[in-house]
């Protein structure tokens, strides 16, 4: 058993941590897991057996958050998996540029400009019609492992 | 249809047509411009009487497939024109197309003359109603005489052909389609059964007997053969008739009949389908002494062509085994009672039978060395039908005028043979032996299964339960023989305990049933075992590998657990019958068998407590059939009520043997109770559960077993749980959950139900203050863990942490189980429970709103406890409940509408679908729970005295929920259900409120209730209809007493000026209209589709008299335009039905739509 592993009482510091152990046996389909150092979401889990009278293990296949792919892994229930810290936060949009990045309102009141325009079409359409119709745009982006990506919008516009 | 041939002209468009057809034909054949084609030969089915130009194709053709087409043409185009043919006409196509049929019988292009036999039977059957009797009986005159053999063997086969298709076109299940009623299909299935099928089967059975006498001189291949296979064939069609006007009807039981079942409960458990021809068809099937004939036959078959090996599956010795087997079918009213004719009759055919499948080891030899297996499984097949016509014993007694044994000896050793083939050859699948084995075990659940259940009525011979005895010895060996040899296969599916249980289920019942027969000599054997393979166990410890013994034990637990128990299936399960009949003398415990054979299993299990035999020996898959065994086991023997004190004061009207067989049960449940060891055992029960959290980490099957099935069933008796909250090891487990981080690495959904089942023991403790103390404790430490986390400052941060969302996911868990374990004595803490986090979890949404798992999970608790609790609550607390599902329900809106979400993966998008599909459906049963309270409520006080209006807050819910509810998301049909019984439940309590709602949730609440209306669970449609008739209804009475009632809504909004098309209820009647005349449903709904359609014909008359107007018009028959005007009158008018929409009225209008639907139904709809 691997208590000592489980954080019941979060500390304060620990977001500085990228990923956090927690044991296979306990990750769920739409949780998420490190496989082969990349952040993923967990599309399916199954266990199987190691021989009929041997202990459970499990295989997951998870998709990248950030590209899409597809990864696998196997692991005995018992033993811990790397979880990684995903964050997602509301930016508004105030511009874009030629260049394809884009301009974002953070919450101090500064902007964030490291960002570019996200690839998938039908979001991108969605950005810049928006935004070219003067509409109030929040984008989301999630970030994890260090790597970060525009992943969502609403419209908050004149109701 | 004048002959042909007369004009030059005619004669050459004759000829050109035959020609366009042919080249039509090869070039389809040869995939040359085959629409073009097609579209020519169409041309020709859908001319205007084609019937001379098609005569001419079929005589004159040198192209068979041409000739094909012209037959499918006339017959296109008889079927289409019939009504303006003249009789003579329609009496000529037929004859033509028997001549033909019959006159072109030696041809070798078969299938034309197959094509053009089934164009006869099917003209024959549109004219039926028409013909006069004499005018049947030349067309049967002409197919009578092909089918004795006057003409010879080739027209003798065609005519037989012709019988065929006769009889598959009136039979409904194979007719073809006319466009006609089904009225006109049924009546000619009526005619055909009453007046001429046993007519058809002396034919058919003349025409075989009088060829088989030459078959004795002829080979396999010659006409004879191909002739009496057909007749044969025909009898086979004939007996698997569904028999339904045979006069004496099938349903009332002949109590007279000694000895022969009646009952039809068992026929739909086995393939076997029962021949109940009725009396009239004593004298053609069974005094005839066509069996006798058959197996003489069958006998001169086996004898001539035993040389060759193949023959046993040629067409003719496979049919009449086929018609041996049906044979063994026939039962019912056709056996005169009381005579014993059905046994005579059955031991005729067993005789022949019995040479099939004896001597079994011979011919299992002889089927491994290449002979085909078919007749010993026919074999099987026809003594499972005489299983199914008899009782146990007349069937046992069947053999033993030919044997000096019965039938079950008989059925032993037979599946004794089968069985050591089976296991020799590793459980393959899809082998013989392996469908012979399941054939043979129907055939003892048939005799066994009603014995089990009802114990006295019917008795198993004596020499049957030795045999069984003997049976169930060979099967276990062969069983854990098969159990050791598989250890050391890879196949993947076997790894878990419950695939192979559930696979193997059928089989383990079976076995049981087996075992039950004898348990005075099976339960010690399988004791004897077990003690066998658990010293062997610990004699090899550490010396040799002990997979193979581990293997057999949990072959042995899973056999053992299915004949000590029955599955409860959700209730609780008695001790079998069997126990109390087989050791009714048996009063002493100890020495009781079945109490010696639970005992060693129980301390086996105990010794899972011991660490290092822990090690050694309880591998994940042994402990899940302990686990599996223990809930199994306890549900029937572990500390059962003492119902059998109060029941034995003799008040009973049983007889003294009664009493003393009971004495029996008393002794096992005694044993197994309070005063004795019944405390004991259900402590070492828990600590083994407790065992399986901690010892076996990441063993997710394992801990799910002990806590859905083992832990969650003894909380469901409170009798256990009142000994369960006073054990020690209970306290270890409810303090370790409540206070210990170990149980977090359970499954989340383990947790929750192991939260319900802690919550649930309290219903042990001897008052409610102590109840609601017990629950705080398991549970305050999670609510207080939830509220501060959610007050914390930086619980953004802290909250996109792994290891925060799994503590609080597993948290949230918990609370949802605890809530699913509410009941009236601990309603007060659960409530408090809740309560104590309703910011926390207001604070979490907005937290966590992008994580969509975490939001499903806070729904889903306050869905459930929001259901457990609302009927208790009292004004204020109601209040307080309705104002936080608020403003849930406004934070939930505000995080969810406008939102685009991107994936780079379309299976995450579907993911993303499904969440929200769970998410809504979860808001709608929240819904569902708050309109809950306006019906049943337990408070003190009214809620209205808080100024509160349940109706307000639900069509507020309504109206944010119903935007993110798509057609599209209606496809899932659970929320499907869920949407339509809140829908129809709000328009039925609160129909004032409709008229409220904005435009836009109105015309989308019609679009759905219009959809719904279409659906094909017939449940969903039913609460649509109901929410009809309540919106109806409530509309025509506002209107009848001057109000606006649903006002402008009442008009389709989006088309307020339109005529009656446009009106909403107008809209609906038409739908229910077509619905209820033209389409397929459930009988079930006309009850609430009168209901419904009552208030629309009210409230749209003039509509209605269009709408039946149109109707009438469209009716093209006199006869039936005639009965459709009766009947919409009587629709309206019978029964003194007024336009009053009370009680009285609306059974009136239910009887009236009920009849008219019986009437014109079945001319309006067509096949």
């Amino acid at each position: 058993m691997s208590d000592e592993e489980h954080h019941f009482e979060s500390k304060a510091d620990a977001g500085a941590s990228k990923t956090y152990p927690q044991q296979a046996g306990t990750i769920r389909k739409n949780g998420y897991i490190v496989i082969k150092n990349r952040p993923c979401k967990v599309v399916e889990v199954s266990t199987s057996k190691t021989g009929k009278h041997g202990h459970a293990k499990c295989h997951f296949v998870g998709i990248d958050i950030f590209n899409g792919k597809k990864l696998e892994d196997i692991v005995p229930s018992s033993h811990n998996c790397d979880v990684p810290h995903v964050t997602r936060i509301d930016y508004q949009l105030i511009d874009i540029s030629e260049d394809g990045f884009v301009s974002l309102l953070t919450d101090s009141g500064g902007t964030k400009d490291d960002l570019r325009l996200p690839t998938d079409e039908s979001l991108l359409a969605q950005i810049k019609d928006g935004f070219a119709e003067g509409k109030d745009l929040v984008v989301s982006v999630m970030s994890s492992m260090g790597e970060e990506q525009i992943c969502g919008l609403k419209d908050i516009g004149p109701k | 249809m004048q002959g042909y041939g007369d004009g030059g002209d005619e004669l050459a468009q004759l000829l050109s047509t035959m020609h366009a057809i042919e080249a039509a034909c090869s070039s389809i054949q040869m995939h040359v411009n085959p629409a073009a084609a097609e579209a020519t030969i169409l041309a020709l089915s859908q001319s205007h009487h084609p019937y001379k130009t098609c005569q001419f194709i079929l005589e004159n053709s040198k192209v068979a497939n041409a000739r094909f087409q012209a037959a499918g043409a006339v017959r296109d185009a008889a079927i289409r024109e019939w009504g303006f043919l003249s009789s003579d006409d329609r009496r000529n196509l037929i004859s033509f197309c028997l001549c033909f049929a019959l006159q072109h019988a030696d041809s070798h292009e078969s299938y034309v003359q197959a094509k053009v036999s089934s164009v006869a039977a099917q003209l024959i059957k549109r004219g039926w109603l028409d013909f006069s009797a004499d005018e049947k009986e030349q067309f049967f005159y002409q197919i009578k005489q092909a089918t004795l053999g006057t003409h010879g063997l080739n027209v003798q086969f065609i005519g037989i052909g012709i019988m065929e298709y006769l009889i598959s076109e009136f039979s409904p299940s194979t007719s073809s389609a006319m466009g006609l009623p089904k009225e006109f299909h049924e009546q000619c299935r009526r005619s055909l059964e009453l007046d001429y099928l046993k007519v058809f089967y002396g034919w058919a059975r003349d025409a075989s007997l009088n060829v088989s006498r030459k078959i004795a001189g002829s080979d396999s291949e010659s006409l004879e053969v191909k002739v009496c296979n057909a007749g044969m064939c025909l009898m086979l069609q004939i007996l698997t008739w569904e028999f339904r006007y045979n006069h004496n009807g099938t349903k009332s039981i002949n109590i007279f009949s000694a000895g022969v079942r009646n009952d039809n409960v068992l026929n739909n458990k086995t393939e076997c389908i029962l021949v109940q021809p009725g009396p009239a068809w004593h004298d053609i099937l069974i005094s005839s002494g066509d069996i006798v004939w058959l197996l003489n036959l069958y006998a001169v078959l086996r004898q001539k062509f035993s040389i060759e090996r193949s023959w046993i599956d040629c067409p003719i010795a496979v049919s009449a085994r086929k018609l041996i087997v049906q044979f063994c079918s026939v039962t019912g009213t056709i056996f005169p009672s009381a005579n014993g004719s059905q046994e005579n009759y059955l031991v005729q055919l067993l005789s022949g039978i019995i040479l099939w499948v004896e001597p079994i080891d011979a011919i299992s030899k002889e089927i491994e060395s290449g002979k085909s297996e078919s007749e010993l499984l026919d074999g099987c097949r026809a003594l499972l039908a005489m299983a199914t016509v008899t009782t146990p014993a007349v069937f046992n007694s069947l053999l033993k005028s030919i044997r000096p044994f019965g039938t079950l000896t008989l059925l032993s050793t037979l599946m004794g043979g089968v069985i050591k083939v089976l296991f020799s050859h590793n459980n393959e699948e899809e082998t013989w032996s392996w469908e012979a084995r399941d054939i043979l075990l129907d055939i003892w659940t048939t005799l066994l299964a009603p014995l089990d259940s009802s114990g006295s009525g019917i008795s198993f011979p004596p020499e049957g339960a030795a045999a069984a005895a003997h049976l169930f010895d060979l099967i276990v060996n062969s069983e854990l023989k098969a159990a050791s040899a598989s250890v050391y296969n890879d196949d993947s599916d076997s790894d878990y305990l419950q695939p192979s249980i559930s696979a193997m289920d059928e089989r383990l019942s079976s076995y049981a049933l087996i075992a039950r027969a004898s348990m005075d000599v099976t339960v010690p054997f399988l004791a004897r075992l077990f003690a066998e393979r658990v010293s062997h166990l610990h004699q090899g410890k550490g010396i040799s590998d002990p997979t193979e013994t581990l293997e057999e034990l949990c072959s042995l637990l899973l056999i053992i657990g299915h004949v000590l128990a029955d599955e409860g299936e959700g209730e609780t399960p008695l001790i079998p019958d069997s126990v109390k009949r087989n050791f009714s003398d048996i009063l002493e415990p100890d020495k009781h068998p079945v109490i010696l054979l639970s005992s060693i299993i129980i301390r086996f299990a105990e010794q899972s407590l011991d660490p290092g035999l822990r090690t050694s020996f309880f591998s994940p898959r042994l402990m899940e059939a302990v686990i599996w065994f223990l809930s199994r086991w306890s549900a029937t023997y572990l500390l059962t009520r003492e119902e059998f004190n109060n029941k034995n004061d003799g008040s009973l009207p049983g007889s003294r043997h009664q009493l003393q067989s009971q004495d029996s049960t008393k002794t096992v449940a005694i044993y197994f109770s309070e005063y004795n060891y019944g405390k004991l055992v259900l402590d070492a029960v828990v600590r083994i559960s407790i065992i399986t959290f901690t010892a076996y980490p990441g063993e997710n099957y394992l801990q799910g077993l002990a806590c859905h099935q083992l832990l969650h069933a003894l909380v469901r008796q409170k009798n256990i749980c009142v000994h369960l909250v006073a054990l020690e090891s209970w306290r270890e487990l409810s303090n370790a959950f409540a206070n210990e981080k170990m149980l977090f690495m359970l499954n989340a959904s383990h947790q929750r139900s192991l939260a319900q089942t802690l919550v649930l023991s309290a219903s042990g403790l001897g008052n409610s203050e102590a109840a609601n103390q017990y629950v705080r404790d398991v549970m305050g430490h999670m609510t207080k863990y939830l509220v501060d986390v959610s007050s914390r400052n930086d619980i953004r941060s802290i909250s996109e942490q792994p290891d925060t969302i799994l503590s609080i996911t597993c948290l949230l868990e918990r609370l949802r189980g605890a809530a699913r374990a509410s009941e009236p004595r601990t309603q007060k803490s659960i409530y408090e429970m809740g309560l104590s986090v309703l910011n926390a979890i207001l604070v979490l949404l907005e937290v966590y709103k992008d994580e969509s798992s975490v939001v499903y999970l806070l729904l889903k608790f306050v869905v459930v406890w929001v259901d457990a609790q609302i009927t208790y609550l009292e004004a204020t607390e109601t209040a307080t409940i309705i104002g936080f599902c608020m403003r849930l329900l406004q934070l939930y809106s505000s995080h969810n509408i406008g939102k685009i979400s991107l994936s780079f993966s379309s299976s995450l998008l579907n993911d993303a679908k499904t969440e929200k599909y769970k998410d809504l459906r979860a808001l709608l049963q929240l819904l569902s729970a708050l309109c809950f309270k306006d019906l049943v409520d337990f408070s003190s006080d009214s809620i209205e005295t808080q100024g509160t209006n349940v109706s307000q807050v639900v069509f507020y819910g309504l109206h944010i929920v119903t935007p993110l509810i798509s057609l599209e998301l209606l496809k899932y049909p659970k929320l499907c259900h869920d949407y339509f019984s809140l829908l129809s439940h709000m328009l039925e309590v609160y129909p004032e409120m409709v008229g409220q709602l904005n435009t836009e949730a109105f015309s989308h609440v019609m679009d759905t209730l219009n959809f719904g209306i279409h659906h094909q669970d017939s449940e969903v449609v039913n609460m649509c209809l109901r929410a009809l008739k309540a919106l109806a209804s409530y509309q025509y009475k506002e209107t009848a007493a001057g109000k606006v009632g649903l006002g402008s809504h009442a008009s389709d909004p989006r088309n307020p000026n339109g005529g009656t098309e446009n009106r909403i209820f107008g809209r609906f009647l038409r739908e229910l209209l077509q619905f209820l005349l033209f389409e397929d449903y459930s009988p079930d709904l006309v009850g609430s589709a009168a209901d419904a359609l009552f208030p629309l014909i009210l409230c749209e008359q003039s509509l209605y008299q269009m709408l039946g107007n149109e109707l009438i018009e469209r009716q093209a028959n006199p006869t039936f335009r005639l009965r459709l005007t009766t009947a919409l009158q009587f629709l309206t008018s019978a029964n003194q039905l007024t336009s009053m929409l009370d009680r009285v009225n609306y059974q009136r209008f239910r009887k009236n739509l009920t009849n008219f639907l019986i009437e014109v139904r079945g001319f309006l709809q067509t096949k």
